[in-house]
């Protein structure tokens, strides 16, 4: 079964730190320090956000029937064998036309600095040892990478018990 | 069993990956199309005039596409005939076709006006790649166009044709602005301030009454009704499209705005299925029976057809069928739902120049444009398509901080799916 980023939203300080990780990540230079003295101005694919006093980060969920595939326009958006969707690394080119933005419903998909393409999470963040940077960077443990499978499902339920109660 | 599909565009794709994909390879597929070459992206036809894309880029799938999906194509040959009584299909070279399940994804054809001289070989749609192909040729050699109609396809291709090189290009407008259907006056006044910019002119509240020819039958301008005339060396049609529902009705089956299916993609003619701009849909907000023509609708529509075909039973929910994104210059665009409501809320952020506008009815957001920045649209999208109340958070949608939407949205979804006892990463 396919790894995703799970979040434990009881877990989650705000602090932004996967941010970070994640525009580091994608940066051409890979590390802070590089792309500062580059000039770079990497974009994060993951955001966090607040709802009341309650805090947690939000990336791409890379759906089943994902439909920003079915919006694409240009057949760039496909999904991997590992279960990735993405728009980069496949036959199509994306053409910044922003099918994908318009029905994202949680609205984790940008467009890059220039306007020239649309960018998400695309997991090609990962390190040796196959873990995204945004969990790396978690110093919280809010972010899990991990498969699906019915312990940690429920477990993650019973996380969301306990976040819902408290909204 | 043997599936065959007529037509190769977004439905046929989306329906060959999924017949492959939940039933495997033990089905033969065959896959007839009236054009030559494989699936590619016609919302891309405007590039390729433009310049910005070749014929390879816009390939919707890659080549060995059919190959590996071990799908038989048939390029080049239109179906003329369907016989459900006997489960066969006739083709344009006389070839007959057996199936066990039939899909129609035929698409629609371009509406032309019934005035002189509109068959003239320079006036043009933008519909095939061939379309494409013939407009790109002529380009170079003439120095002015006319474009007719004030829609989406209309003003991309204005676009092209001027980012193509062209010294002028005027178009003609039937309503007193540009895109009507999508956007509000000010939305309108963005794009049109942006097109104006790239040196395209317009006429609004004007019909075309005649399309002109020299004494070579070559095509020399285009009357308006108004009596004005308008040089022009080509000129691209775009007043909307029409079903293919020809090959259905012809057979017997029941036809509205294109043709009817019911709630599993079936049309009224046994193992007969259809998807795409050839059928007609229910609108989600509205209720009324319209032609499906939108690129995305017909892309998910082949999925619950394949689905459907092998017999896994999948209800396709009724659909937005309005739902655009576009972008001219540095003004991008989305425009989802109803246009107006009982309550309209509108905003420009001089920051980010951006337009926002909301339409509520009731709790219920009905529909909303977004223009000049469009990031998080999705959110909108998904609150329109889902009907959950949105009045509570209109002040961050007004102002484009739909992040806590989202997440507020994604906890409720986790809420809602707690109780069916499955996990929450999965949307739709």
């Amino acid at each position: 079964m396919p790894k995703e980023v799970l979040i434990r939203y009881d877990r989650c300080l705000g602090c932004r730190s996967c941010q970070l990780a994640c525009a580091v990540a994608h940066s051409s230079a890979g590390n802070l320090f590089g792309a500062v003295l580059n000039g770079e101005k990497p974009r994060t694919r993951i955001f966090v956000h607040q709802v009341g006093g309650y805090k947690a980060p939000l990336n791409c969920r890379h759906c089943q029937d994902a439909p920003c595939i079915d919006a694409c326009i240009a057949g760039a958006m496909h999904k991997k064998g590992d279960g990735t969707v993405t728009n980069v690394g496949g036959e199509q080119q994306c053409t910044a036309c922003w099918m994908c933005v318009m029905v994202c419903p949680y609205g984790i998909i940008r467009s890059d600095a220039e306007g020239t393409m649309a960018l998400k999470c695309d997991r090609e963040c990962r390190d040796e040892t196959g873990i995204p940077a945004c969990v790396r960077a978690c110093p919280t443990g809010a972010l899990v990478y991990d498969e699906v499978d019915d312990y940690s499902g429920r477990r993650r339920l019973d996380v969301l018990h306990r976040a819902l109660s408290n909204v | 069993m043997r599936f065959v599909i007529i037509g190769n565009s977004a439905a046929g794709v989306a329906a060959v990956e999924t017949l492959r994909r939940l039933g495997g390879f033990q089905h033969r597929i065959t896959v007839v199309s009236d054009e030559l070459t494989g699936a590619y992206s016609r919302c891309l036809l405007p590039d390729l005039v433009a310049g910005k894309s070749t014929e390879y880029s816009i390939r919707l799938r890659p080549a060995e596409f059919y190959r590996r999906l071990e799908v038989e194509l048939l390029a080049g040959v239109a179906a003329v005939e369907v016989r459900p009584g006997e489960k066969r299909l006739v083709l344009q070279d006389g070839r007959e076709l057996a199936y066990d399940r039939l899909l129609v994804v035929t698409g629609a054809s371009p509406v032309l006006p019934a005035v002189p001289g509109v068959k003239a070989e320079e006036v043009f749609t933008l519909r095939t790649l061939r379309d494409a192909r013939r407009l790109s040729a002529l380009v170079p050699r003439v120095s002015g166009a006319v474009v007719v109609g004030g829609g989406l396809v209309g003003l991309k291709a204005a676009y092209a044709l001027k980012q193509a090189g062209l010294a002028w290009v005027t178009v003609v407008v039937t309503s007193p602005r540009l895109l009507i259907r999508q956007l509000d006056e000010r939305a309108a006044a963005m794009v049109e301030r942006e097109l104006l910019n790239a040196g395209i002119d317009f006429i609004y509240n004007a019909r075309v009454k005649a399309f002109a020819a020299g004494p070579q039958g070559r095509l020399t301008g285009v009357e308006l009704e108004d009596g004005r005339e308008l040089p022009a060396g080509l000129a691209v049609v775009a007043k909307g499209v029409r079903p293919n529902s020809g090959l259905v009705e012809k057979a017997g089956g029941k036809v509205g705005q294109g043709i009817v299916v019911d709630g599993n993609m079936r049309t009224s003619l046994d193992d007969i299925y259809a998807a795409g701009d050839c059928i007609q849909v229910t609108d989600r907000l509205t209720g009324q029976k319209v032609n499906s023509a939108l690129w995305t609708l017909a892309f998910e529509q082949g999925r619950y057809a394949a689905a459907n075909m092998l017999g896994i039973a999948r209800p396709y929910p009724a659909p937005l069928t309005r739902l655009n994104s576009a972008r001219f210059g540095g003004v991008d665009v989305v425009s989802v739902g109803n246009l107006e409501g009982e309550e309209v809320l509108a905003q420009y952020d001089p920051l980010s120049r951006t337009y926002r506008r909301l339409v509520f009815d009731g709790e219920r957001l009905a529909g909303f444009i977004l223009a000049g920045k469009v990031d998080g649209a999705g959110v909108y999208t998904a609150l329109v398509k889902s009907g959950r109340p949105a009045w509570a958070y209109r002040r961050q949608l007004l102002q484009g901080q739909v992040g806590s939407v989202s997440l507020g949205t994604l906890l409720e979804q986790g809420k809602k799916d707690l109780n069916r006892n499955c996990h929450i990463n999965t949307a739709t």
